[in-house]
């Protein structure tokens, strides 16, 4: 079974927004609610500014708080790796939101499930990217399988050192992100 | 730091509102529940029932406890947004999901919690259970009334403290996840459980007794709050910012600042209240203002557990764990 | 659950040599896309984006007739299988439920928003009848068509058909026009615009003046940025604005507004003076070196340093390091030129770095075009027209491309030098467009006819007498569009969708009114796919192949860069650079650029600047519901400094006033240190006025109707919008 995981390369974000509207009508997500965000962080007084770009999704934890507190199974941790979610058995009781350190979650108003980003597991299933990915205009976004050395993720992660959202949360994101510039030349 | 966000859901941003006065209503009830079951577990344990009268001195509390605990399912329900899904609760047992074990745990105190309440209700008061086979039960359980109520005070202290359990569980909520929580929450819930026995008991004695507990339970809830914000400050950054709200003075907080100014008025002048009536000389007929002193200081207790629950479930979802930690204070 | 095997290898196809038919159909269980028939319907169906102008090839999933998704096309090199926001968001077009939905024919006084609605053959019987009286009153020059966009080419042919030369776009004169003249005088050629011929992803230094790349979402363009940025190549940003390209910037200057031109000739001083170029390189190709050597003497980095508030070092460094890594550099020639009025100069200062830098022809600079010439269709000869075009006038002498919208509009209004009584505006929301909204009512005012063609209810759409509602790109054919990136390429737009509603697609429409104008003969087809399939047989192109593919590479026809095989020519008269423009010097214009002044604000106001968000396309994608969640009104951009001495916090609505007293709608305040304090930044396209749009109306604050004032080049006649000025108001 694969184990997958993303790796979004800050430096090559241009916040272009592809990826939230590509995921949006991938997956249907209602209006006024997303499955991925983008954050634009400014620091300092100009001129010496500083920008950061950080796409925002599930992180398909692997120590996952939303799945534990769910009390009916519904949220589940799945052989490839992902989180998902069993529409059917969710009563929408949210304790998987409140779990959830990085509001990855949000409940469908017409229908009252919990859903988030499934890292496109139908997608996956089909031998597709997912959407986000597929459609990332500075090839930020980047995925694939941590078991395959090959893989994409997996040369990004050794090549480069990369961080996780709130470590201290121990929730072993499989979304990593790289930050620091490099200069090859 | 200038923030500026694309994709945001409403729900989540810019703090999450997932839950509101339904479920602190529901933690209340709870924890009123667990206390009520302790309580009068207490009182019938505490020395052998020969005479009627004092049989029957814990006998509506128990009896109306599961009505509480299902006022507070209901409130659940109410909160639950696929409501026809609920059965799913009762078709898994999640080990990990402090909420399955309520759930379960809630759904087995109810009907137990019911027969404990039969089998306290002493002949001369059977007339209270309007169907026959009511009454029946109850004097078929009336000798079963010890073990039941060492069973209650069990599940008594299990609501009590799981809904604290449960918050205290979301380490993505820094105002909840402390051990103290728990605690805390059982602690409240026991002294709201006396104050209810204060108001429903109607025997001076017991009233006295349950008055002596409530202020040993509010002496220690007070140091327990002390604790919890003590705690927090000198933990994480987050942990640190998500108990702000309760010390910055500014109209956003409002109901922040205010629930900890009502709280300190309301402990202290329970344990003044309490104090006097500890103190006092009674005879076997309280007064009415005795009466109405007693009634208002376990009123008072009642009304700081809903503050209580109420602020932390509210400030709890205003600061979370975050990349970064906001300026705002 | 999930989407079959065999639906991904049809869609993979797209990407592999095989030639598995896309659009068959493919019997799939849907339940995992949340759809709630159990078989369906699934095609893959190519076309051309249109979202913006920068026209990517894109795939369209079609699920019961419905289109759900839409992806980039890995085939065809303007998107390379991605799309931006905009492009993913097609279907909000599609089924905007605002749209245009059946011929309006006026009733009430315009602008009144009241309208009967008509058959087609009503519309277009009215308005060929119209055009016929005023033809016969006025002559067929009193016929004026404006257009942007793949729409414009039929009504094109139809006004020329008719007699008429004037036919102006607004890429010329508020959009690109400057530029391309300045290259033009340089090089002999310009450089591209679908796409710029920027070798972004092999450069080593890339300069940008404005040009904020990630904001500006040109797909395949920013996708070589990001490519640069990824590789580390060093990226200088000049901008006023700390823009998402200047966040990735290892230089960002921080110009007065304005000033470019300062900073492009102390560059030139840099280079030149320091010796930063090839000797040789300069001898061979160019000419009119010394010229230039003498003419940017003076324009010394300290110099400079007072005019663009930029340090004298600063300037310096960075001339060097484009120096340094020459001919692999690139200075970015940008796109939007239509800022001060001087504009032709900063294009040529602009093009001789880059001919200094030796960039032209250059890996990692300016690419060359594909040199493959594709036969025309003939057709029928258009008439000679009888006068001048009032779109390309004599006064500017390099006026030309596209024609200049503000030439046309002036002449409506004063009837020099003749009358202009019929509009024909297709894809293009001239109100919102046009520098001086009341100019441009002004002009209306004075039309006999003013027909739209047009997919929304937008703000002109709303003034014509008759709007003919168009298809949307996605509902159409149009002609096939060749694309002149490193290799020719033929794209196909072909409908994704059946028409909704009544609508009809602009080839259809031009050919209907040419009927009833009797000018049949121009549009010799019945179906204009009969023609694109001539065309394609013509270029040797399997036409059901490239139904299938959506792009088709024309053979061998790449020769990017210079070298050995392929020596430096350039298209000017000389066959050598011009660094010193005989042209311009002919017409009595600075033949090497000369720094100008631009006013400055007076006391208590800032500089108007505009520019784009990523998520939108100027005024045709606020109403989109996927965009416009994203962003639903504009922000404008204060400086820090500046909203803390007028008490201004961030996310409050403010109001906007010119310098003539103008005020905006209420806009939201963003307080930021991203810009400068002598300026304001307000994204285009907001504040529509059309209150049939039901998302975009009134939101958010119109630059344009603060743009009062322009100022005019009198090099191309191009018109300069960055000449207001505005004070803040709070709202009371
Ligand atoms: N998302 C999106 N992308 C688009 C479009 C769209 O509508 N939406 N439109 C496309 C089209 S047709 C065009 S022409 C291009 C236009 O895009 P560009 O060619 O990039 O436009 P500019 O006007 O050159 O750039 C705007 C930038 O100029 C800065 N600026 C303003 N005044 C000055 C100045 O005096 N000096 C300098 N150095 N900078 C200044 C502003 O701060 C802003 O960052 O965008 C294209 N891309
Ligand atoms: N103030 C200010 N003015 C500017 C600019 C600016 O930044 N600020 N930018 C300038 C630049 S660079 C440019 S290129 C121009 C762009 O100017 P325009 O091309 O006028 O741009 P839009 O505002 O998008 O208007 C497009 C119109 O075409 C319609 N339309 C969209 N799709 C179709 C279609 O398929 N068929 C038909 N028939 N109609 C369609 C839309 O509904 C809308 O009415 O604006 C220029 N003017
Ligand atoms: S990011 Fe949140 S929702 Fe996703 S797996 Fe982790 S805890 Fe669960
Ligand atoms: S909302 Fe649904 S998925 Fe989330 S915890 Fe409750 S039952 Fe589980
Ligand atoms: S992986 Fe799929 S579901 Fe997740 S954010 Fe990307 S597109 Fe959305
Ligand atoms: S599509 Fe890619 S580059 Fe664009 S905003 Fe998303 S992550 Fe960033
Ligand atoms: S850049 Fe975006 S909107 Fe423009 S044509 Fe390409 S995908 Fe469509
Ligand atoms: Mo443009």
């Amino acid at each position: 079974m694969p184990k997958y995981a993303m790796v979004i390369d800050q430096r090559r974000c241009i916040g272009c927004l592809a990826c939230i509207v590509a995921c949006k009508r991938e997956n249907h997500v209602p209006e006024e609610h997303y499955r991925t965000r983008v954050v634009e962080e400014i620091d300092g007084k100009a001129p010496k500014l500083r920008m950061e770009l950080r796409s925002e999704l599930c992180n398909h934890c692997d120590n996952p708080p939303c799945v534990y507190n769910c009390p009916t199974g519904a949220s589940y941790k799945d052989k490839d790796g992902t989180v998902q979610i069993n529409r059917k058995k969710c009563v929408g009781c949210k304790a998987c939101i409140a779990a959830c350190p990085y509001d990855a979650r949000y409940i469908n108003p017409e229908h009252g499930y919990a859903d988030k980003c499934t890292f496109c597991q139908h997608r996956l299933k089909a031998g597709k990217e997912p959407a986000c990915v597929a459609t990332c205009i500075g090839k930020s976004r980047v995925f694939g399988d941590l078991d395959d050395p090959s893989s994409k993720v997996s040369k990004l992660l050794r090549e480069y050192s990369s961080w996780v959202r709130l470590p201290e949360a121990g929730t072993h994101p499989r979304v990593f992100y790289i930050r620091k510039q490099s200069r090859p030349e | 730091m200038e923030l500026t966000i694309y994709g945001t859901n409403a729900l989540t941003y810019p703090h999450l509102h997932i839950w509101d006065w339904k479920i602190a209503s529901y933690l209340f009830l709870g924890g009123l529940t667990g206390g009520a079951l302790v309580m009068s577990a207490i009182a019938n344990l505490r020395k052998k029932k020969t005479e009627p009268h004092d049989k029957a001195c814990c006998v509506k509390v128990p009896l109306i406890a599961p009505f509480i605990l299902l006022l507070g399912m209901f409130f659940i329900f109410l909160d639950v947004e696929r409501k026809l899904n609920s059965f799913w609760f009762y078709l898994t047992f999640q080990p990990l999901s402090p909420m399955s074990w309520g759930a379960w745990g809630v759904g087995a105190v109810i009907p137990i919690s019911f027969l404990y309440g039969l089998s306290t209700v002493p002949d001369e008061l059977k007339h209270w259970l309007v169907f026959d086979f009511l009454k029946k039960w109850s004097k078929k359980l009336n000798p079963y009334m010890r073990r039941l109520a060492v069973i209650n005070f069990i599940m008594g202290i299990f609501v009590g403290i799981y809904t604290g359990v449960l918050l205290s569980s979301f380490v993505a909520r820094p105002l909840w996840n402390s051990a103290l929580l728990p605690i805390l929450f059982l602690n409240s819930a026991l002294s709201t459980g006396a104050a209810l026995v204060i108001i429903m008991a109607r025997k001076n004695e017991v009233k006295l007794f349950f008055t002596k507990v409530d202020i040993w339970l509010i002496l220690s809830e007070i140091t327990l709050i002390a604790l919890f914000f003590y705690g927090h400050y000198t933990s994480s950054a987050s942990h640190r910012e998500s108990i702000m709200p309760f010390f910055t003075l500014s109209n956003e907080f409002f109901p922040y600042w205010i629930s900890i100014l009502l709280l300190s008025i309301i402990f202290p002048l329970v344990i003044v209240l309490e104090f006097l009536e500890v103190k006092g000389e009674h005879s076997e007929r309280l007064t009415g203002f005795e009466k109405f002193r007693m009634n208002l200081s376990a009123l008072l207790v009642l009304v700081g557990g809903f503050i209580i629950r109420m602020a932390l479930i509210y400030a709890g979802q205003l600061i979370k764990m975050t990349d970064k930690i906001a300026t705002k204070f | 659950m999930g989407i079959s095997r065999r639906e991904f290898i049809k869609y993979a196809a797209l990407g592999l040599a095989g030639s598995a038919a896309l659009t068959t159909e493919v019997f799939k269980p849907l339940s995992a896309m949340g759809l709630d028939d159990d078989r369906a319907i699934v095609k893959h169906i190519p076309t051309v984006c249109e979202m913006c102008f920068w026209m990517c090839g894109a795939v369209g999933r079609v699920v019961n007739g419905r289109l759900v998704k839409l992806e980039g096309n890995p085939l065809h090199p303007k998107s390379r299988g991605r799309l931006c926001a905009r492009g993913n968001a097609g279907m909000g077009l599609l089924y905007d439920p605002d749209r245009l939905k059946a011929p309006l024919i006026r009733t009430g006084a315009r602008g009144e928003n009241r309208y009967k609605k008509a058959s087609w053959d009503e519309a277009l019987n009215y308005v060929a009848d119209r055009i016929t009286k005023i033809k016969e009153k006025y002559g067929p020059e009193a016929i004026a068509l404006f257009a942007h966009g793949s729409p414009g080419s039929y009504f094109f042919d139809l006004v020329l058909a008719m007699g008429s030369p004037n036919i102006s776009f607004p890429s010329f004169s508020q959009c690109l026009g400057a530029r391309n003249v300045g290259y033009e005088l340089t090089f002999g050629e310009d450089p591209g615009s679908g796409p710029e011929r920027v070798d972004m992803e092999n450069s080593r230094v890339i300069a940008m003046f404005a040009t904020h790349l990630g904001e500006n979402m040109h797909n395949s363009q920013v996708q070589d940025f990001t490519e640069a940025v990824g590789r580390g190549a060093k990226l200088i940003v000049v901008d006023p604005r700390f823009s998402t390209a200047a966040g990735k910037a290892d230089y960002w200057l921080q110009i007065k507004p304005g000033t470019d031109l300062a900073l492009m000739l102390a560059w030139l001083h840099v280079l030149i003076y320091e010796k930063w170029y090839d000797e040789d390189y300069i001898k061979k190709y160019t000419e009119g070196f010394e010229e230039l050597k003498k003419g940017v003497k003076e324009y010394t980095p300290e110099w400079a340093e007072k005019e663009t508030e930029i340090p004298a070092r600063l300037i310096a460094e960075t001339a060097r390091e484009l120096g340094r890594y020459r001919p692999n550099v690139v200075v970015h020639p940008g796109r939007h030129y239509a800022w001060y009025g001087n504009d032709t100069q900063r294009a040529r200062a602009n093009a001789l770095l880059n001919a200094v830098l030796g960039t032209w022809g250059a890996k990692g600079g300016i690419y060359l075009k594909p040199q493959v010439k594709l036969p025309s269709l003939k057709g029928k000869p258009f008439p000679e027209t009888e006068k001048e075009s009032v779109a390309i006038p004599d006064k500017y002498p390099f006026a030309g491309g596209e024609g200049l919208t503000n030439e046309v509009r002036r002449a409506t209004i004063t009837g020099d030098p003749y009358p202009i009584k019929a509009w024909l505006v297709v894809g293009t929301n001239l109100v919102k467009t046009l520098p001086n909204q009341k100019e441009t009512l002004q002009a209306i005012k004075n039309l006999d006819l003013l027909v739209s063609i047009d997919v929304m209810p937008m703000d002109t759409t709303m003034l014509a007498d008759v709007i003919l509602p168009e298809t949307t790109y996605l509902e159409r054919h149009d002609e096939l569009k060749k694309v002149y990136a490193k290799s020719l390429g033929i794209a196909l737009r072909q409908p994704v969708v059946k028409p909704l509603f009544e609508v009809k697609p602009a080839w259809w429409i031009a050919k209907e009114l040419a009927k009833r104008l009797g000018l049949e003969d121009y549009f010799p087809y019945k179906h204009l796919e009969d023609k694109l399939r001539k065309q394609a047989k013509l270029w040797n192109i399997d036409y059901d192949k490239l139904q299938r593919k959506g792009y088709h590479v024309i053979p061998n026809s790449a020769k990017p860069y210079f070298g050995p095989d392929n020596p430096p020519k350039f298209k000017t008269e000389s066959g050598k650079i011009n660094l010193y423009s005989k042209e311009l010097e002919a017409y009595g214009f600075d033949p090497i650029p000369k720094y100008t002044k631009v006013e400055q604000p007076p006391q208590g106001y800032m500089r108007l600047l505009y520019g784009r968000v990523p998520m939108h396309t100027f005024t045709r994608s606020i109403n989109n519901k996927w965009l416009w969640e994203l962003e639903k009104e504009n922000h404008v951009w204060i400086n820090t400094e500046v909203a803390r001495r007028l008490n201004i916090k961030d996310g409050e609505y403010v109001v906007l006033e010119n310098q003539d007293g103008i005020r905006s709608n209420k806009v939201l305040a963003k307080v930021t240190e991203r810009i400068r304090k002598d300026c304001v930044f307000l994204p285009h396209g907001f504040g529509l006025m059309s209150k049939r749009l039901s998302r975009a109306y009134l939101k958010g604050a119109d630059d344009q109707g603060l743009i009062t004032r322009y100022r005019i080049d009198p090099i191309t006649g191009v018109t300069g919008m960055r000449v207001n000025f505005v004070k803040i108001v709070k709202e009371a």
